[in-house]
């Protein structure tokens, strides 16, 4: 019975969507979340990647839409170095007006690792 | 030698069009925020540029490839006449600028249809890189191109950006062309009005 039901929990922990995040991954994801308000039609990652990075986001300004930052979702993010550099440069000068610093960027892939 | 008409009108504007549009393509080439006039000046490079093939067939006499473009051997002569600062002068196109068009016209349709499969998620990556690499090597023939229309101008005494707006240069007056050919420079906007439609839906 005690086994059984301690069975049960590690399923539980197993099929848990609200995983616990690292640190870092935390800081990823406030970042993420965080209104920068410097160009107005994209103040924050969000506004073309939703709050949501599992689910596929869309262009404020085409309306093209965007595979999912999450690699759980889309296993292709952050698997090419070169592709992660220059998009976090473009992204980084228009949405938070400055490159980002290593730190952010180390901890915004974290987020995007960790979170499912 | 007098002031004769040389460049007709689609000529003239299509190449200030195409400038406009590459540098406008080039300053927005990082932005999200400025994605659609990318896209646009995109448009217009690929409007400008597929016009002026068969331009270059059935256009003015200076506007044909046929009057332009040279072999090497023409290409190195110009170029060390240029480099003993005495250039010889064409009425139309001298060899190196005529190479110049022929490279600007090609890099300019590829790079503007790989910009297009890419903004429409075809061909992914690769075809992303090549994009871009495309567009650094029209700015790097666009530079050369400048550096050569400035000194050409310097040696002959003749200002050829003046003459792009003009159409005018210096040459004899059976040498001028006819017409500069209004209903062709209709049909050029009429064109770019299209593909400007087609980007637009």
């Amino acid at each position: 019975m005690r086994s059984l039901s301690i069975l049960g929990l590690l399923l539980i922990s197993l099929n848990s969507h609200a995983a616990p995040l690292s640190p870092p991954a935390q800081r990823g994801e406030a970042f993420f979340h965080q209104r920068f308000a410097v160009n107005d039609k994209m103040p924050a990652c969000t506004a073309c990647h939703t709050d949501n990075p599992l689910k596929p986001g869309q262009h404020a300004i085409t309306g093209k839409t965007i595979q999912p930052l999450a690699v759980s979702a889309n296993g292709e993010r952050f698997s090419d170095p070169a592709k992660v550099e220059k998009w976090f440069g473009r992204n980084c000068k228009e949405v938070v007006g400055r490159a980002c610093t290593a730190d952010e960027k180390a901890d915004f892939v974290a987020y995007m690792r960790e979170v499912r | 030698m007098q002031k004769i008409l040389v460049w007709d009108w689609p000529v003239r504007v299509g190449h200030w069009l195409m400038a406009g549009a590459f540098c406008l393509a080039w300053l927005t080439a990082d932005s999200e925020s400025y994605r659609l006039v990318h896209v646009f000046a995109g448009a217009v490079v690929l409007g400008v540029a597929s016009f002026r093939l068969p331009w270059g067939f059935i256009g003015t006499r200076y506007a044909r490839f046929v009057e332009f473009v040279r072999g090497p051997l023409s290409v190195r002569d110009y170029l060390a006449g240029l480099l003993r600062l005495d250039p010889a002068h064409h009425v139309g196109h001298n060899p190196a600028g005529g190479w110049a068009i022929v490279l600007l016209l090609g890099l300019g349709i590829v790079t503007a249809l790989a910009g297009w499969a890419t903004y429409n998620e075809i061909g992914g990556h690769l075809l992303e890189e090549l994009h871009e690499g495309l567009a650094t090597t029209m700015l790097l023939v666009v530079i050369v191109h400048l550096a050569g229309v400035f000194s050409g101008s310097l040696l002959h005494g003749e200002n050829l950006v003046r003459a792009m707006f003009t159409g005018k240069k210096q040459g004899h007056a059976d040498e001028a062309i006819a017409s500069a050919r209004p209903l062709a420079l209709v049909a050029l906007l009429l064109w770019l009005a299209a593909a400007g439609w087609l980007v637009a839906s």
